[in-house]
């Protein structure tokens, strides 16, 4: 276990030929990659498009990956050099410039606006958030340590059964119906019902 | 599979139109630093001088408030950083955080400043009094005029605003120069470029986004790392006090053009006792002294002379007469090394302290 | 599906599944649908918590990604000899290397440690380690001409030792930022935020004069 024994075995898959697996590591790793380069363009859209170049050029440089450091290490060097070329180049043209609304200069607000930093990204994740939290804020607080201590202090299995004083086993079941418990709220509110029967197909 | 979207639409909506109006809101009262110049944008006023648009740049920076990212190229490295400045009831708080995995950041609310270096697993906290914060910013006097060439060389679009280029090249090779891409509509510096004697651009700041707005929270002040483990490093209390015991200290020469502006004494976090601050300008470029109160005994003096640059700025330690003086600025190597060798222990003549 | 699986999956997702079973759930994450969008879902509870702007839950990037990547010529086997890529550290010089024109080497000795490209020297700030002098020892703006308006490269500044506490001198750094002009204070406070964490090294303690709070 770790040493990114999960990562690697779906990136051998992908560099025998699997995409199907890139497809996993990807939704595994957009929402890290996509707040990594907002650090570079606040505009969530343009982020997705440079994460999206970042995936890309992740999967071209794919057979040179050897395993010296841990994947994830080495796609977000890959996203963090793409934003900066993005942002510094000089064939695009990523400079926007909110700087008086006041001024006589006509440039495109609408376009600019929109895709500000307040609508649409941010509502759907408080929807998101609210969700999540309400639902982790009703489990169990053994469930609660254990996913808590697992996403957001980011601590192994083994740190976590250490902390709750618990063997490894229970700290995995824990997560894991934890996370049962959360995605179930999540599906019922976003896929209109739970529709376990055919999940359980 | 249906997705939640409408109401985040309308949400989308109102906010843009929320940010369209937002021109119609009144800046706070400290924001409104408007000379007339600028409310007539095509009209050039005897005002519009070189070091005009200097003063007002340096006000825009201080005074608005924005949030910005720029890249920061230097010695041969670029990386990206955010900025965010704000004044709000006349207290000043700012953020400066790198974006490129170091994620040191530097975060000034009022009185209190915080360096974040999770590289180090380490906060640096000081306490200082808010009103230095604008003490001893070189206003731009004729002094300056005579030791640095300063005119619009240009007026340029860059990236579709409308800037003036103002160079300020300094006449010999005690100072650095800076090259400026000013923005006609607002004063912000959209690019800048510290060059040497000759020319050459050591430096280069160029923003990627910049938006000034009327309304920045609180929580854009809040830094991003968690510090959880970290070592903490605070200044003590009191700064003033420790400065009536110690000898005054002063330079004996100067470069031309540098004259002492602020002196204080401050006791900095994790630092062993009190030192004393001296600030030394030409009225672009400051150099400040810093001497440490306490004598160090003679076998703790590892190197005598230490160089350290840090970007482009240089600092440089010595010892004199058994006090660690160092000397940093936005100047070359040499420059500091000449000042902190000029800097001596005024004993008991007061005449001393108003030579310079 | 069934719990076992599912909760083999959540274990996979935090890198706590065996190597073998891991192999074994990777071949069929990569094909079952409904196992990826579970998957997917994992990640988004993840972020969720730990309160990442910009979550979606059925983003489109992947399914973008994954639109352009099966357009993507297939990856072959890996067999062909490949170059592969140096620790973090190398890879991180090499990439800011393309920020500098050909021939410039990048000299500027940051005050956090010594630069030295291609080496991976250790930072002790304790020691008083020269540094690598990159063959000249001319100050600035001495040989060349003056070309006003020039992007041309500075050449090195003399190299010298850097033998400065971590602390001491960033106090110094802020201290001095409070009475900068705002440019210079913007610049010098860039240069300190700014460092390169492969060569700085977290492991490296940090020399503090006193004892820690105060």
């Amino acid at each position: 276990m770790g040493a990114d024994v999960s990562d690697l075995s779906l990136v051998r898959r992908v560099q025998r030929g699997d995409k199907g697996a890139f497809d996993a590591l990807v939704l595994k790793y957009q929402h890290k990659l996509v707040k990594l380069v907002m650090r570079y363009v606040r505009n969530p859209a343009e982020a997705e498009d440079i994460a999206q170049e970042a995936f890309i050029k992740a999967y071209r440089a794919l057979p040179q990956f050897r395993g010296d450091s841990a994947f994830y290490t080495w796609l977000y060097r890959i996203a963090i050099n793409t934003a900066k070329n993005a942002v510094v180049s000089r064939d695009r043209s990523p400079i926007e410039y909110n700087l008086d609304r006041s001024s006589d200069e006509s440039y495109d607000m609408q376009g600019r606006m929109k895709d500000s930093e307040t609508p649409e990204g941010l509502v759907l994740t408080d929807e998101i958030r609210s969700i999540v939290n309400g639902a982790i804020d009703a489990l169990p607080e053994d469930l609660r340590t254990a996913i808590v201590l697992r996403e957001l202090e980011g601590l192994s299995y083994e740190e976590i059964a250490a902390t709750m004083d618990c063997p490894v086993g229970t700290v995995r079941s824990r997560i894991f119906r934890a996370r049962e418990a959360i995605d179930l709220r999540l599906r019922e509110v976003f896929e209109g019902g739970l529709g376990r029967a055919e999940e359980l197909g | 599979m249906p997705r939640a979207m409408r109401s985040s639409e309308k949400l989308a909506v109102a906010a843009l139109a929320w940010a369209l109006t937002g021109a119609a809101l009144a800046d706070p009262p400290a924001q409104k630093v408007v000379p007339e110049a600028a409310a007539h944008p095509q009209k050039t006023s005897p005002l519009d001088t070189p070091a005009h648009w200097l003063e007002r740049m340096n006000q825009a920076l201080t005074t608005r408030n924005y949030d910005g990212t720029f890249s920061h190229w230097q010695g041969g490295r670029v990386e990206m950083l955010r900025i965010i400045h704000r004044v709000q009831d006349g207290t000043v708080s700012e953020r400066l955080a790198s974006l490129d995995g170091s994620g040191r950041e530097f975060i000034r609310t009022g009185a209190s400043l915080a360096c974040y270096l999770p590289d180090k697993r380490t906060v640096v906290v000081e306490q200082r009094p808010q009103q230095e914060s604008l003490v001893g910013f070189p206003a731009l006097t004729d002094t300056a005029t005579s030791f640095y060439d300063i005119r619009e060389v240009a007026r340029m679009r860059l990236n579709r605003r409308d800037t003036h280029v103002i160079t300020v090249a300094p006449r010999d090779e005690y100072r650095y120069g800076y090259r400026l891409w000013i923005d006609d509509s607002t004063a912000m510096p959209l690019k800048t470029q510290l060059c040497d004697a000759h020319g050459h651009v050591i430096e280069q700041v160029v923003f990627a986004s910049l938006t000034l707005s009327p309304h920045i929270p609180d929580s854009a002040f809040k830094p991003d790392v968690s510090t959880e483990g970290y070592q903490w490093l605070r200044n003590g209390t009191g700064p003033r006090a420790a400065a009536a015991a110690a000898p005054a200290w002063y330079a004996l020469r100067l470069p031309p053009g540098f004259r002492m502006t602020v002196r204080s004494a401050q006791r900095l976090p994790g630092a062993p006792g009190p030192v004393d601050h001296l600030v030394f300008t030409d009225g672009v470029a400051s150099v400040s002294v810093f001497v440490e109160q306490q004598s160090r005994p003679v076998t703790e003096q590892g190197a005598v002379a230490e160089w350290s640059t840090v970007g482009s700025s240089s600092a440089f330690s010595t010892v004199v007469d058994g006090h660690k003086v160092t000397a940093v600025g936005e100047v070359p190597p040499d420059t500091v090394r000449f000042i902190a060798t000029q800097v001596k222990a005024q004993d008991t003549d007061p005449a001393a302290l108003r030579r310079r | 599906m069934n719990e076992e699986l599912e909760s083999q999956l959540s274990a996979m997702f935090d890198d706590e599944l065996s190597a073998a079973e891991c192999e074994l759930l990777a071949r069929r994450l990569s094909r079952d649908e409904q196992l990826k969008a579970r998957w997917g879902r994992y990640a988004v509870i993840g972020a969720t918590i730990r309160a990442e702007r910009g979550v979606r839950l059925h983003a489109a990037l992947a399914r973008k990604v994954n639109t352009a990547i099966l357009a993507e010529p297939a990856l072959g086997v890996s067999g062909a000899p490949q170059r592969a890529l140096r620790s973090g550290l190398r890879w991180r010089q090499a990439v800011a290397g393309l920020a500098v024109a050909a021939g410039v080497a990048a000299v500027s000795v940051f005050w956090l440690r010594a630069e030295a490209p291609l080496a991976v020297a250790p930072l002790t700030a304790q020691l008083a380690l020269p540094v690598q002098a990159f063959g000249t020892t001319q100050t600035a703006g001495t040989t060349v001409p003056a070309r006003a308006d020039s992007y041309v490269l500075p050449r090195a500044p003399a190299s010298r030792p850097v033998v400065v506490p971590v602390t001491e001198l960033a106090n110094y750094v802020v201290a001095h930022s409070m009475v900068s002009s705002p440019v210079a204070r913007r610049n010098l406070l860039s240069a300190f935020m700014t460092s390169d964490p492969g060569a700085a090294g977290t492991e490296e303690p940090l020399e503090v004069a006193t004892s820690n709070a105060q």
